[in-house]
């Protein structure tokens, strides 16, 4: 059995710095989940020009530059929330579906690394909830040169949205005290799916009549038309019931099938036969202490076994900590305690939110020609008694840092 | 019949005390009605180093009598069949404020009140704190004060804190991070005043009554404090850290009510608990204590980087409560680079004895908290004691509560797996002998982990009703009720 130990007698210097010895890595691990359901025992995984050259099964560790008790895919969370500042979303207008995450970024900020520390390798920035539609989100690396050309695994991902009481809240009706900027709309749950309707209404009409391009008509009709996600907040339940009947609404109109993933879709749990039908994913919020969450929303603690018993595509998210302060291992601790199998864990925080984002063809799985993002744990992963010890990105590893905060 | 009080009444309005009450009436109350009972584990961590395979424990009048294999059991005794869980002694939460109605008290220096008349049996705390298998827990008032009310230890089970009593008058809060409105040197300020203070009423008294002044006896008379055999003699001050001469002119019964917890203090009688925010705040919590003669019956309970003075704390000696964060992050400032702190290891290797504490984010469990510590490569022996042994040591009921061996509490919580791990929960929990758990009648676990309320206990929420359709039927779906 390695130990944590043989790990931090490597420690380097707890930053990101390039292999020892050029290019080629050599990592090996007693088990590595290559992939949900997929065990190769003793494995030597070999890392070329920052991809998986090779993982083979049965080899020593002599020889490795690194070796770890098990080693998994770098893991993914597609709600990470790098800033909940609301200072983040541009507020001139409650539908900005052309303003572009990727063109505000702060790329030095801590916050990166703290997931990158956490095992956390890709991550999808948004502008989070104070608009209706807030724009486009991009899927990003947490490390590595801080330019966007070095970190950016894909730009405009998906469209973001959001449902219930946040995109209202702090705005209100212009009356008795003196207007400013937030006595504007919308003011209830009621103006924020009138705001979603008319925005993809609008959008749609104006492409029927053809008339000249407005800003975010072009985004708002590819979200429309299901070839970008839309990544749309909900926490309680009749805000899910609400994203999904306006997709349904549009589609019965013949507006085009949008592709749905409920973000923080903490009652999703209330009524998965609805997601069933609508073919929507899910993205859960960290599980909150005794049930309650944002929205008023109740997330139990088998949330997640519940949804993936019933088939719903499931990714799990940390929120980068805000509010729970813990991280994306140890939500997939918690999964596993309300029963999720290890398998499913596994893939919710890899798998999933890697193909949900359209970056499964570069991370997520441990296999020939994927980026080499590896999290490396000093015992079976998702367990109360476990972490990540090291994290290996893009080749360049990460090797000795504490990983939770 | 259960007696409710007024304020029990109003509070039950909020749903979540009232399911605490239904939780409390429902649970089998007093399964050993002779006072014995026999626990057949299928396994038995008594945290003394032995773990024994199919044992028994018997428990006679609350107090645990016999552990092993192959020990007797009273004949009549109760039978509690736990073969296929694993026992463990009760945990211990070395300090909370958890289940008081507000845990500041705004006068700075306020020793002369007692959180026992705060303490809410009802409160759900208490509950939560029952099925996370934690059976002794210290309650203190917050650390927004100077120095604070005296605490009390309880068990979480009880309609009275009469009835929840391990220990009264547990100890006592000062802070020494700066309350609300003060500065750190204010703070200090008004800690050193609070004994300089002490100091002065004390020679004012002992000089009143070598002037035949009578005030303090027809004040304690008007107050209508009793005295007894003990408190009607005048003693010396025992305090190691300073003096006062004609301490036995008098009587301690005339003492100050506002004065006499801090006399307690300062003679040692009872423990201190300090809140350090900082490494800052450790000097201060240690000058205190030593030029006041009760840095040994001192406990720091430290937050955020208070680590950095650990060598410091434990070249003293005194053990630590880590509340808070188990982990930071702190940016070298030199090289710019992010380096991280697992907190109870950098304690650990200082060679001071910690305490872990139960509240994190998502759980109430002390158990989930000391797995993390052997996810940081400290070992299970270790982790246990700080959740169990360390914080009953800290809290003076060492000889009570923390392990399961002859002579202690009878308190046993009954998992079904390892408590570390992702299948082990709490089953059923058995304090001083009483069965007071079951899992399998927790309404209130049923809801958080399965989402199935008890009927007619949901909040109502009214931002929470059911989209019911637009009225025009032109989609029958929002229409639809489940």
């Amino acid at each position: 059995m390695i130990a944590a130990v043989t790990l931090l007698t490597l420690s380097l210097p707890a930053a990101v710095a390039p292999a020892a010895g050029a290019d080629k890595l050599v990592v090996f691990a007693e088990r590595a989940f290559t992939a949900p359901g997929e065990v190769v025992e003793d494995a030597l995984i070999t890392i070329e020009g920052g991809k998986i050259a090779s993982v083979k099964g049965g080899g020593r560790a002599s020889g490795a530059d690194l070796k770890a008790a098990c080693v998994t895919a770098g893991l993914v969370d597609m709600s990470f929330r790098y800033s909940t500042n609301p200072n983040t979303v541009e507020q001139s207008s409650e539908v900005t579906a052309h303003a572009r995450i990727s063109s505000s970024l702060d790329l030095h900020a801590r916050g990166w690394e703290r997931a990158l520390r956490q095992g956390i390798t890709t991550v999808a920035a948004f502008p989070v909830d104070r608009n209706v539609i807030g724009g486009m989100g991009a899927v990003l690396k947490t490390g590595g040169e801080a330019t966007l050309d070095a970190r950016l695994v894909r730009g405009d991902a998906f469209l973001r949205g959001a449902m219930g009481s946040l995109p209202s809240s702090g705005n209100r009706p212009s009356g008795s005290r003196p207007a400013n900027f937030y006595a504007r709309r919308p003011t209830t749950r009621m103006g924020v799916e009138w705001e979603w309707r008319k925005a993809f209404y609008d959008a749609w009409q104006e492409t029927q009549r053809e008339e000249d391009d407005r800003p975010g008509r072009k985004e708002l009709m590819s979200a429309l038309s299901g070839e970008t996600p839309v990544f749309i907040q909900a926490w309680a339940t009749q805000d899910i019931r609400t994203a999904v009947f306006l997709a349904e609404e549009m589609a019965a109109e013949g507006m085009g099938t949008m592709r749905l993933v409920i973000d923080a879709a903490a009652e999703a749990w209330r009524e998965p036969a609805l997601l069933v039908r609508s073919k929507a994913a899910v993205c859960l919020p960290p599980l909150p202490a005794a049930g309650r969450t944002t929205d008023g929303a109740f997330m139990s603690m088998d949330t997640a076994a519940k949804l993936h018993e019933e088939g719903v595509p499931l990714a799990l998210s940390a929120h980068s900590g805000y509010g729970s302060g813990e991280t994306l291992a140890e939500q997939a601790t918690y999964a596993r305690r309300g029963g999720l199998p290890f398998d499913a864990a596994l893939a919710a925080v890899t798998t999933v939110p890697a193909t949900l984002m359209g970056v499964s063809d570069r991370v997520g799985t441990i296999a020939k020609g994927r980026d080499a993002d590896l999290v490396l744990w000093n015992g079976t992963p998702f367990e109360f008694t476990t972490r990540p010890v090291g994290v290996v990105l893009e080749g360049a590893t990460l090797v000795g840092g504490d990983t939770d905060r | 019949m259960i007696h409710l009080t007024r304020r029990a009444l109003r509070t039950m309005k909020n749903s979540s005390a009232l399911l605490s009450l239904i939780l409390f009436a429902a649970a089998p109350q007093a399964s050993a009605a002779d006072g014995k009972l026999v626990i057949e584990a299928g396994k038995i961590v008594t945290l003394t180093g032995e773990v024994i395979e199919d044992g028994k424990i018997v428990i006679v009048d609350g107090r645990i009598t016999a552990v092993g294999k192959d020990v007797d059991a009273p004949w009549d005794a109760d039978v509690l069949d736990a073969s296929d869980l694993v026992a463990y002694p009760g945990f211990v939460e070395a300090i909370t404020s958890g289940g008081m109605d507000r845990s500041n008290e705004n006068v700075d220096i306020a020793p002369f009140l007692d959180v026992r008349d705060s303490i809410d049996p009802v409160n759900v705390t208490f509950e939560n704190y029952l099925r996370s298998g934690i059976t002794t827990i210290n309650v203190q008032q917050g650390s927004g004060c100077v120095i604070g009310a005296r605490g009390h230890i309880v068990k979480p089970f009880g309609r009275t804190v009469e009835e929840m009593s391990v220990k009264p008058r547990a100890g006592m809060v000062l802070s020494a991070s700066p309350k609300r409105g003060k500065s750190r040197a204010t703070q200090a300020q008004a800690l050193r005043g609070a004994f300089t203070g002490l100091k002065r009423y004390l020679e004012d008294t002992v000089a009143a009554a070598k002037a035949g002044d009578d005030y303090a006896k027809r004040e304690a008379m008007y107050q209508g404090r009793e005295p007894d055999e003990e408190t009607m003699k005048g003693r010396d001050l025992d305090c190691s850290a300073w003096k006062v001469e004609g301490m036995k002119l008098v009587p301690r019964w005339e003492i100050d009510e506002k004065q006499a917890p801090l006399v307690s203090l300062v003679e040692g009688k009872i423990p201190a608990f300090i809140y350090c925010g900082g490494a800052m705040d450790v000097r201060v919590a240690i000058e205190i204590a030593e030029s006041n003669g009760f840095l040994h019956k001192t406990t720091l309970v430290v937050s955020g980087d208070c680590d950095r003075a650990a060598s410091w704390i434990a070249e003293r000696g005194i053990p630590v409560i880590i509340t808070g964060s188990l982990t930071r992050s702190e940016i070298n400032e030199e090289t710019d680079e992010m380096e991280d702190v697992f907190i109870p290891k950098a304690y650990a290797d200082a060679g001071v004895r910690f305490a872990l504490r139960s509240a994190n984010s998502t759980t109430q469990s002390l158990a989930y908290q000391a797995a993390r510590c052997v996810s940081h490569g400290m070992s299970r022996e270790d982790a246990m004691r700080a959740i169990s042994v360390t914080p009953a040591e800290i809290l003076g009921v060492a000889k009570r509560v923390g392990t399961l061996t002859a002579g202690m509490d009878g308190n046993v919580v009954l998992y079904s797996a390892d408590p570390f791990s992702v299948d082990g929960v709490v089953q059923r929990v058995v304090i001083e002998g009483e069965a007071v758990y079951d899992r399998a009648t927790d309404s209130r676990v049923r809801h958080l982990e399965e989402g199935i309320a008890p009927d007619n206990t949901e909040q109502v929420d009214p931002r929470a009703r059911e989209y019911a359709g637009d009225g025009e039927g032109d989609d029958g779906d929002a229409g639809e009720e489940d």
